[in-house]
């Protein structure tokens, strides 16, 4: 809640009655005409292209439709019931399951020390951030093709690095190998990520006061005790966040394999987004994939609503 | 803007005191720096080295960087691939979702921050319940609505949607960073322009929209990006050649061509050369648009 910002014709009288009433800002409605104005045209878009949509998900995930027969046959939760024994479907989830716990924690790994390295004192610190961001910029389409490429079994450059370097005997085909395929695509998608979190995460060091690490310094605290104690406590909130984040996005993941591999070899690089996909355009099975699309949507907006959670305590405690 | 390069200012000042890797000698510290800055510079490198070699060296040993000189691949892409055509689409595309995302978002993140109304904080948790709901929870009807409007295959099928939210940026995010804005704007100043006879539209328009111009270049900067680099939407809602877009596009240009390499960077390098000069260009702004959410919300 914002206060402070009453109107100055209503006086401090104004003020007061209005956030008694739990209306800090203008007491007087604004007309209808203005809103609707103002917000119509928003909403209207975003109902149609986006809320309309999504219960459309909901409803043809309780149905049988094929995408083109006139009639949608309710089956009330059948297509869940079959999911829990499809084996595809388990597979994809394990991978995106895989995807969260590699996917987040590699880019952690490599963006927060190079944030803090950063942050703590380094020459051509913007530089160094826009480097790393380059990447991130890159359409997934593009990422997707410069790595189809480094990992070539022919003219890769990963190939070619290894036989460089003496261990020939490690080249593969990274992409074509079931056991390698998905750490590969993987490791494409890491690279296209953690510049994203070195951002977030020099952000996030910003606030922290500067003070508080000289403090530290002057009771004897070693750079991981600084480290542990202060830096990390100071960037909690915005840590929280990109958890979130990542988590999240770890379930929509597609572009980047659709480019790569396109969920193959076989299935050993399928993902829920992309068996929904293929369920819905390349089978034709709009209801079961609208199935498998909402359980997408509910462990995006679980891990979202419990990352929101754990913010807000944060906050209230710390 | 002036804040952060302060910041950045001070924190180069006082390096010899507050650094965490005391411990750490600098040798290592930019060893460690550069390490993953090559990583993520060298493959561009490569792009775009190879984009200009010989035909017959493409495929050779790619770490012979540069070592022809052939522009001649880029107009050979060009043409070759269509690239014309697939940039005016994506244009086509960018434009209006850019302009709609970021006028939109000013007039409802303002009246979400200073108008009085019913519903308000309904209107706002519904944009905000946007920004967690992935795309694949509307893919499959979306593409059923916009078929039953006419629109499939229409620019409109991906700017409407790209509006909406769909492809993660939009209205939801849009209105979320500029309601935050509004909300910080003093009243004062709004009231001011009404004593002095302002209508509602005119405190809008002439007083408050102008000076929330930063946090709308910088919404544009990232709806531009998104636009351009968008995949899945166009995949799904604009088949057919002629509607390519340059991420769909270029992806049929290279699947074809697993040999030719230096066509297949050339067509990489002419898709994301204004992506990396805007981004060069606009740095600070991007990244403020970036972790304004964050570090508001």
């Amino acid at each position: 809640m914002t206060v402070g910002t009453a109107p100055v014709s209503t006086g401090i009288r104004g003020f007061l009655a209005a956030r008694r009433a739990g209306r800090p800002r203008q007491a007087r409605r604004t007309s209808r005409a203005l809103v609707a104005v103002f917000v119509g045209p928003s909403l209207l878009i975003y109902l149609m292209f986006m809320v309309y949509p999504f219960l459309g998900t909901v409803m043809l995930s309780l149905t049988s439709w094929d995408g083109f027969a006139r009639t949608k046959d309710f089956i009330g939760l059948d297509n869940y019931v079959v999911l829990l024994g499809d084996e595809a479907f388990w597979n994809a989830l394990v991978h995106n399951l895989l995807w969260a716990v590699v996917g987040t924690a590699a880019p952690i790994l490599i963006g927060l020390p190079l944030a803090i390295v950063l942050w703590s004192g380094a020459r051509f610190r913007l530089a160094f951030r826009a480097m790393y961001f380059l990447p991130v910029i890159l359409p997934s389409v593009v990422a997707g093709i410069i790595w189809g490429w480094i990992y070539n079994p022919l003219f890769g450059v990963l190939n070619s690095l290894l036989e460089g370097v003496g261990l020939g005997s490690f080249t593969n085909g990274w992409l074509g190998d079931p056991d390698t395929a998905l750490w590969a695509v993987l490791g494409a998608a890491i690279w296209g990520a953690f510049g994203t979190l070195v951002v977030f995460f020099l952000a996030g060091l910003q606030g922290i006061d500067l003070n508080l690490i000289d403090a530290a310094r002057v009771d004897g605290a070693n750079a991981w005790q600084r480290t542990r104690h202060v830096i990390l406590p100071g960037i909690a909130p915005m840590f929280t966040f990109v958890l979130t984040i990542t988590l999240v996005g770890a379930f929509s993941v597609f572009d980047i394999i659709y480019v790569l591999t396109l969920g193959g070899p076989g299935t050993a690089t399928e993902v829920l987004a992309g068996y929904a996909y293929k369920m819905a355009f390349g089978r034709n099975f709009a209801g079961y994939g609208s199935a498998v699309a909402m359980i997408i949507a509910a462990l995006s907006l679980v891990l979202a609503i419990a990352f929101l959670k754990i913010r807000e305590r944060g906050q209230v405690s710390g | 803007m002036a804040e952060v390069a302060r910041r950045a200012g001070q924190s180069d000042n006082r390096e010899a005191r507050l650094r965490v890797g005391r411990s750490m000698s600098a040798v290592a510290k930019y060893a460690f720096l550069g390490f993953w800055a090559a990583l993520c510079v060298l493959p561009l490198v490569l792009v775009l080295s190879t984009a200009v070699k010989d035909p017959n060296l493409a495929t050779g040993n790619p770490f012979q960087l540069f070592s022809s000189f052939r522009p001649q691949n880029l107009v050979d892409a060009w043409t070759l691939g269509n690239f014309e055509k697939y940039f005016l689409n994506t244009i086509v595309i960018m434009v209006p979702t850019v302009l709609g995302v970021v006028l939109l978002s000013m007039m409802t993140g303002y009246a979400l921050a200073r108008f009085n109304f019913r519903g308000r904080s309904t209107v706002f948790y519904l944009f905000i319940l946007g920004l967690m709901v992935p795309f694949f929870a509307i893919m499959i009807p979306l593409y059923y609505n916009l078929r039953d409007y006419g629109l499939l295959n229409t620019p409109w099928a991906v700017i409407l949607p790209s509006i909406a939210g769909a492809g993660g940026t939009g209205l939801p995010l849009g209105v979320f960073l500029m309601r935050a804005y509004f909300l910080d704007m003093p009243g004062e100043l709004a009231d001011a322009a009404r004593v002095d006879g302002c209508s509602e539209w005119d405190v809008f328009r002439r007083v408050l929209a102008p000076l929330a111009i930063p946090a709308a270049s910088a919404l544009a900067i990232l709806t531009f990006l998104s636009a351009w680099n968008t995949f899945l939407l166009p995949l799904l809602y604009l088949q057919g050649a002629e509607n390519r877009t340059l991420a769909t596009g270029l992806l049929l240009f290279t699947g074809g061509r697993t040999r030719e390499l230096e066509l297949t960077a050339a067509g990489t390098l002419i898709m994301i050369a204004p992506v990396i000069v805007f981004f060069l260009l606009f740095q600070r702004q991007f990244v403020r648009g970036l972790t304004a959410g964050a570090v508001k919300g």
